[in-house]
């Protein structure tokens, strides 16, 4: 068992850097894929209650096949798909809308969520003592969606960053891919690929615990 | 359109659709067994070792993705000796980390009980394990059921990944039907049509249970 844990000490200079700089990777994938996903699943959630019939089609169109296509099916399709159509991306960019596209749908479930877990009273309310129909949103709505869907927000980001993970089999250098390329390598995979858990888990167990603290309140969301 | 490919491109994807639904319910059983036990043991022994070691078990699953758990069970076990198919390697790996996550799904639910009916149960003379199985479980179960709904249609998904160690299932076959016939836009469009109709009757399951029992998510 000591010799199991040996290898780390003895390769950690030369595998930390590596991973670190793969790390780096995936932290900016998941960073920028949420982005998109959070601009884009606001919209969606704005267009699932709008009065324009399209409008509402569309974005429940959208949620239904995001939910109910894998990930690693949306990514292949955009990076070998597409091109036979003629839309070439690389595979950053591929993972990138991938990610942002599949996400999108299920922030905008956290939104809608968000937004319905607000009686109308507050509306009404609002705007009984004067309130502009942006002063309600803005200072009475919004702090409260807020405190509503912050955790839920924090956990699609986890899952988000671990699914970002799928980017290495459509070859975008990240942490997995890194480490496919280290194990044959070195040829230790058991300790490489224990190891990029390691780096995924430093990311995403801090988030997990502060979801779980904001969350204690509102129920449990999967 | 040439119709004969479309043909065989079905056949193939079909075959891999039959792995698909078989990984996915034995890692559900798996999945749904193993973290009822483990919710069972967290939420009622006491035990402070036995509630940190679960805890820690829950926490590693949750927050690695599971593409590096099935690497490591795969390749990293099997390089130490521990070699295992790569079907059975993904209905482990997938049932191990869909343990974690339903646990957490049931630890809720019974969270959730009122702590009256434990009481009442006991002052009626139930003992603490007939209260557990007559009382609770059934209650927490109800509670439980759109999550664990929920979590089976994510988990059917999540079996698109095992094709990375090289289970047989629906992306395996697109993947190794592109490299013989190169039509990359057909195939994979029709792969994420398969998923969709393969999810599409589970999602329109989880709703009626939803609806049925209530606490929309």
């Amino acid at each position: 068992m000591s010799d199991f844990f040996l290898v780390f000490s003895e390769y950690g200079a030369q595998w930390g850097p590596r991973l670190a700089q793969a790390a780096l990777i995936t932290a900016l994938l998941s960073f920028l894929g949420f982005l998109v996903a959070i601009i884009l699943g606001l919209l969606l959630a704005l267009m699932q209650f709008s009065s324009v019939a399209a409008l509402r089609k569309t974005a429940q169109a959208h949620v239904i096949f995001f939910r109910g296509v894998p990930l690693l099916a949306v990514l292949f399709l955009i990076y070998f798909g597409l091109p036979g159509i003629g839309i070439v991306m690389s595979a950053f960019q591929a993972a990138l809308v991938g990610l942002g596209l599949s996400f999108a749908a299920q922030m905008a479930e956290v939104f809608r969520s968000g937004l319905m877990a607000i009686p109308k009273g507050q509306w009404e309310a609002a705007s009984a003592v004067g309130m502009t129909p942006l002063q309600s949103f803005r200072l009475i709505i919004l702090p409260q969606v807020i405190r509503v869907i912050r955790a839920p927000i924090i956990v699609t980001f986890v899952s988000l960053l671990k699914d970002s993970s799928l980017a290495s089999l459509i070859t975008v250098n990240e942490l997995v891919l890194t480490g496919r390329a280290m194990a044959t390598e070195y040829f230790l995979p058991l300790h490489i690929y224990i190891a990029v858990g390691a780096f995924y888990f430093i990311i995403a167990f801090p988030l997990s615990l502060l979801a779980k603290k904001m969350g204690r309140r509102s129920p449990v969301r999967t | 359109m040439d119709f004969s490919i479309l043909k065989m491109i079905w056949e193939g994807l079909l075959l891999g659709a039959g792995v698909t639904v078989a990984v996915t319910l034995f890692s559900l059983i798996i999945a749904w067994t193993l973290g009822f036990c483990l919710a069972l043991v967290r939420h009622f022994s006491g035990i402070i070792i036995l509630n940190f070691v679960i805890d820690a078990i829950v926490e590693y699953f949750r927050n690695i993705p599971a593409l590096t758990h099935l690497f490591i069970i795969y390749f990293g076990l099997g390089a130490v000796g521990i070699r295992l198919d790569s079907i059975p390697a993904a209905i482990l790996g997938l049932g191990i980390i869909g343990a974690a996550i339903t646990s957490e799904i049931f630890r809720s639910s019974f969270q959730s009980i009122n702590k009256g009916q434990n009481e009442a149960a006991l002052a009626v003379g139930f003992t603490p394990l007939q209260t557990i199985r007559f009382i609770l479980t059934p209650q927490a179960m109800r509670i439980a059921l759109p999550s664990l709904g929920n979590y089976a249609l994510q988990l059917m998904k999540d079996t698109s990944i095992v094709s990375a160690i090289a289970a047989p299932e629906i992306m395996f076959y697109a993947r190794s039907m592109v490299t013989s016939s190169f039509q990359t836009t057909l195939i994979y469009s029709s792969a994420a049509l398969l998923y969709l109709l393969l999810s599409l009757p589970l999602a329109k399951g989880v709703h009626l249970l939803e609806v049925r029992y209530g606490r929309k998510s």
